[in-house]
């Protein structure tokens, strides 16, 4: 006795978008089980935590084989689903729907990404645009972002958020007052807690990012001594390792998108918490070439193009008019490099040798927003 | 055209005009794809005088659109527009489609032609297919004639001899072309269209095209010659081959770049089987050792992938003489992908040497093999094991065997592990019970314990497997104790793959260890304090359920003690232990 939703998480599993009349439908029906929930959720160990996603369909699989799936496995989704990878669609509309049938086992929380002004530069809005031919199933799927709640916390001692703290917030009760039904502010403490980044400073400094802060060891412990937990989980940055454990363990970065925007090479990581709270790093590589499948035709998008030399992107989107072919640009750009084990390089005999260019360095928390 | 609704007779033309003049690339090409609509809502008359005359007219577009457009047309169209009389009429807007810049769509515009040649009639292909072959060979730009090259094979068969003689003019004079593109099209086609050829054209008219092809000063041209070379083959005589083609072959396998090499190495063995045993025995296996010797991997891991097949059509001393000293030359490559081929493909020399010649030349590199620092190697000789057991037996290889097999399953690599746990059941069928208890039972249940869950997963269906190929008694031993201490660890993933466990095996089992090793700790894990591990139970309960109800006694067990807790979980304070529960009773009882 399948229903039609069970129906259509099995068809989104398989990378197939639903139709336009089921997407209203699901969105409405999320919308009535996010309102429910508070801005800080509440969630009960065992739980799987997990950064961005970024619309890697087949990276998220690759995850879901690895932590196992919903229901069998609890999950807390700390934001980014969708922009820069080809299957923003399928994997919002798969999370979604997850949640909608199994409310009390997948929470899902606001990533920077999650808003009208980012998606619109970042490819989820041509996405939706170019698979349904209309720009509704963008419209009702950020009319549910601005439902997600903002944080969560875990037995009430593991604080999860997407990007960091605020100056403006002391404690986790001061986050339960926002009015979060809205589309993510330019300042504020809503705009913090999706923007801000732990940083080896001491006390609040600037972001290069244009928004949000950056606060320093002294800020997370005092934070986490005033509220009485023992650990911030957040994503927002890319790690290369998959997570990174900052000040004493008291914070902790977790990146769930492996080979970044399909080019990065870094590995991901989920972070299982069991039903005492220890913590397990689950670390694993993208999906092998054959099981992913990238467009055929379509060249990929101009905004994969990131001016590494500019830090400061927030809202101020590097496009270059450009074809894929011409990296050679003003100023340094991240080159495409596959990413393989073998020590060979494989060449085609049609398409010729494909080079292996080591991985960048330094690219640790620049190219994520 | 119904007379109730004048106003439509105007409508549907009207919009989809509008639409495509509309600036956004996909409202236009949604216009496209519902030109059927529209045709199907004009009627056959006003779809052929009107719609497609203005079809004919919208090719300057973006070539997505252009793309679908090309699409379209091929679909049947003619259905829309009076039938396969009319069908010739479609020809005028694919013709525009097929001289546009853009390769996908010229392509898809030669295949919706040929599709529509499919349903003409031979006078509308020689009054209409034909001149529009003709005027797309002649085309000024390459790209008309390039796509012509496709439109000569779908039509040959069907027009008179006096056309045919034209055609093949035709198709020289694009083999002959001056822009490589259209000299590349035509070595696609060449081999589609001889097999439509008489066999008195083949040497004559075929053979000339083919050769000068396959001397083009483009790689890329000659590259797809090879193909071309087989059907020639095919429709030769072993002494025709040997006397018209057996320079090409040469020329061909001995090319100067790597990419004609590497074709020719890839469909080496349905060459060897056109040209006949004779040929293959004087001549090309001096070419195929040379290939298993190429200086690029490529070439060499195509022609590894060849040689089981190519042995089969040679004497067993041949084999002996020319194969194996190449193969143990590849075993010791290089390159990892060569090895990887090699390994996958040695097995298969194993029946056509027999026992001893195996033992003595192939053993050796077996074992070599078995110890390779890339995992793919040594995989691929595990997964085709039964070949070399069926004729050697398994001992002489199984203590090699056992570290690779031990390596594999620590393999960092998850999908290292996950592939050779695949293999163990058939592992596990060969070695026999002894061996495999003692060397293989511990590996196989700390699978159960890995950190990634497919492998988890993995671990309990080859749990299933070995159920079935060792028995249910060595089940109640060997495996269920150890799954069922599982459920009492303190980490709920354990105790979880404990429930998974029993799931996946419980349809193996039978109703006596169920009831004595198996129910009793299953229902204790139905109060676990994780509702995770609570609706497993009824997941699993639902299975036990529908395996055992078929008999009375079975009946009577699930009754007493399924149904109550399953009754109990149905009121759970967890909404999914309540859905699960209540699944599983009514699979048990349907009229409730």
């Amino acid at each position: 006795m399948p229903s039609d939703l069970d129906r259509q998480i099995e068809q989104l599993t398989r990378c197939e978008p639903i139709s336009e009349e089921q997407v209203k439908r699901l969105c409405l029906k999320a919308r009535e089980i996010l309102i429910e929930e508070g801005n800080v959720q509440v969630v009960d160990s065992p739980v799987t935590i997990c950064g961005d996603i970024h619309g890697q369909f087949f990276d998220l699989m690759e995850l879901f084989k690895v932590g196992g799936f919903c229901p069998e496995t609890n999950y807390l989704f700390m934001g980014d689903f969708v922009d820069r990878g080809f299957y923003s669609v399928e994997t919002f509309l798969l999370l979604l729907a997850l949640k909608v049938r199994y409310p009390e086992r997948i929470t899902l929380i606001r990533g920077n990404h999650e808003s009208r002004q980012i998606t619109q530069v970042y490819g989820f809005y041509d996405e939706c645009q170019r698979k349904y031919g209309s720009s509704n199933v963008w419209r009702w799927c950020c009319e549910v972002f601005d439902y997600l709640a903002l944080g969560a916390i875990v037995d009430g001692s593991v604080f999860c958020v997407h990007g960091g703290l605020s100056p403006n917030l002391q404690s986790i009760d001061e986050i339960r007052a926002i009015d979060r039904k809205q589309e993510v502010p330019h300042d504020g403490p809503m705009c913090d807690l999706l923007w801000s980044d732990p940083d080896d400073i001491a006390g609040w400094g600037l972001s290069p990012r244009g928004a949000g802060f950056l606060f320093g060891a002294d800020i997370t412990k005092q934070f986490a001594h005033y509220n009485a937990i023992d650990l911030i989980a957040r994503a927002h940055q890319l790690a290369m390792e998959g997570y990174k454990l900052m000040f004493d363990r008291t914070i902790v970065t977790v990146w769930s998108a492996p080979n970044y925007c399909y080019r990065c090479g870094n590995v991901a990581s989920i972070l299982e918490l069991d039903e005492h709270l220890s913590q397990e790093y689950k670390v694993f590589q993208h999906a092998p070439l054959d099981v992913q499948s990238i467009p055929a035709k379509r060249p990929p998008a101009d905004y994969f193009l990131i001016d590494t030399s500019s830090k400061s992107d927030h809202l101020r989107p590097v496009l270059f008019a450009t074809t894929t072919t011409s990296f050679a640009l003003p100023g340094p750009v991240i080159r495409a490099y596959r990413v393989s084990q073998t020590t060979t390089p494989y060449r085609h005999p049609i398409i010729g040798r494909c080079p292996l260019v080591p991985p960048p360095h330094g690219l640790e928390g620049i190219i994520d927003l | 055209m119904d007379p109730t609704f004048p106003v439509e007779d105007i409508a549907p033309i009207a919009i989809l005009m509008d639409e495509l003049r509309s600036e956004d690339v996909q409202l236009r090409l949604n216009a496209i794809h519902s030109i059927p609509t529209i045709a199907l809502a004009l009627g056959p008359d006003r779809a052929r005088d009107e719609l497609v005359p203005f079809l004919q007219d919208s090719v300057d577009d973006e070539d997505e659109v252009l793309l679908a457009l090309a699409e379209e047309l091929g679909r049947h169209f003619e259905d829309y527009i009076g039938g396969k009389e009319y069908a010739h009429i479609l020809l005028g807007p694919l013709e525009n489609l097929s001289a546009v810049e853009e390769t996908l769509v010229r392509d898809k515009a030669a295949e919706s032609i040929t599709k529509v040649a499919a349903v003409l009639s031979q006078s509308q292909i020689e009054e209409y297919y034909i001149p529009l072959l003709k005027r797309l060979s002649h085309g000024e730009w390459f790209t008309s004639r390039t796509s012509s090259a496709a439109l000569y094979p779908a039509v040959y068969a069907k027009v008179s001899s006096a056309v045919q003689d034209d055609l093949r003019k035709g198709f020289t004079a694009l083999g002959a072309d001056d822009t490589p593109m259209v000299r590349r099209a035509a070595a696609k086609w060449l081999g589609p269209l001889l097999t439509h050829f008489a066999q008195q054209h083949i040497v004559p008219d075929g053979l000339p095209i083919y050769r000068r092809l396959q001397s083009d000063d483009q790689d890329s041209v000659r590259l797809l010659t090879v193909e071309d070379l087989i059907v020639l083959a095919q429709r030769l005589t072993p002494a025709e081959v040997q006397e018209h083609l057996l320079k090409q072959i040469r020329h061909s396998i001995g090319d100067k770049s790597w990419r004609v090499r590497y074709m020719a190495a890839t469909h080496f063995n349905e060459l060897a089987e056109a040209v006949g045993v004779e040929l293959v025995r004087e001549e090309l296996i001096g070419q195929y050792v040379q290939l298993l010797k190429d200086n690029e991997a490529e070439v060499r891991t195509a022609a590894a992938g060849q040689i089981p097949g190519f042995s089969k059509l040679l004497d067993k001393e041949v084999i002996l003489a020319r194969i194996v000293p190449c193969v143990r030359d590849l075993s010791q490559d290089s390159s990892q992908h060569v090895r990887a081929a090699l390994a996958n493909q040695i097995s298969g020399l194993a029946p056509l040497l027999g026992k001893e010649p195996t033992i003595e030349h192939l053993l050796p590199l077996f074992l070599h093999l078995l110890k390779d620092d890339f995992p793919e190697v040594r995989l691929n000789i595990i997964s085709k094991l039964e070949t070399v057991n069926s004729v050697i037996g398994i001992e002489l290889l199984s203590e090699s065997l056992l570290p690779a097999i031990v390596e594999l399953a620590e393999d960092k690599s998850w999908r290292v592990r996950q592939a050779i746990i695949e293999y163990i059941p058939l592992l596990a069928n060969q070695l026999g019970k002894p061996f495999f208890d003692e060397q293989l039972g511990n590996l196989c249940m700390s699978w159960l314990g890995d950190t990634v869950y497919s492998i988890r997963e993995a671990a309990t269906v080859n749990l299933k497997k070995l159920t079935e190929v060792f028995g249910v008694d060595w089940a109640k031993v060997a495996i269920v104790p150890k799954v069922m201490g599982m459920g009492q660890h303190p980490n709920y993933l354990f105790r979880m793959t404990t429930v998974q466990a029993i799931t996946t095996i419980t349809p193996s089992l039978n109703l006596d260890i169920v009831r004595s090793e198996i129910i009793g700790p299953l229902l204790l894990l139905a109060n676990d304090p994780i509702p995770n591990i609570r609706f497993n139970v009824a997941k699993s309960l639902e299975v036990l359920a529908t395996t055992f109800n078929t008999s009375k006694e079975g009946h009577d067990f699930i009754e007493q003690q399924v149904v109550p807790v399953l009754e109990q979980q149905k009121n759970d304070q967890d909404a999914d232990v309540r859905y699960f529960a209540a699944r599983a009773l009514h699979k048990i009882h349907p009229e409730l």
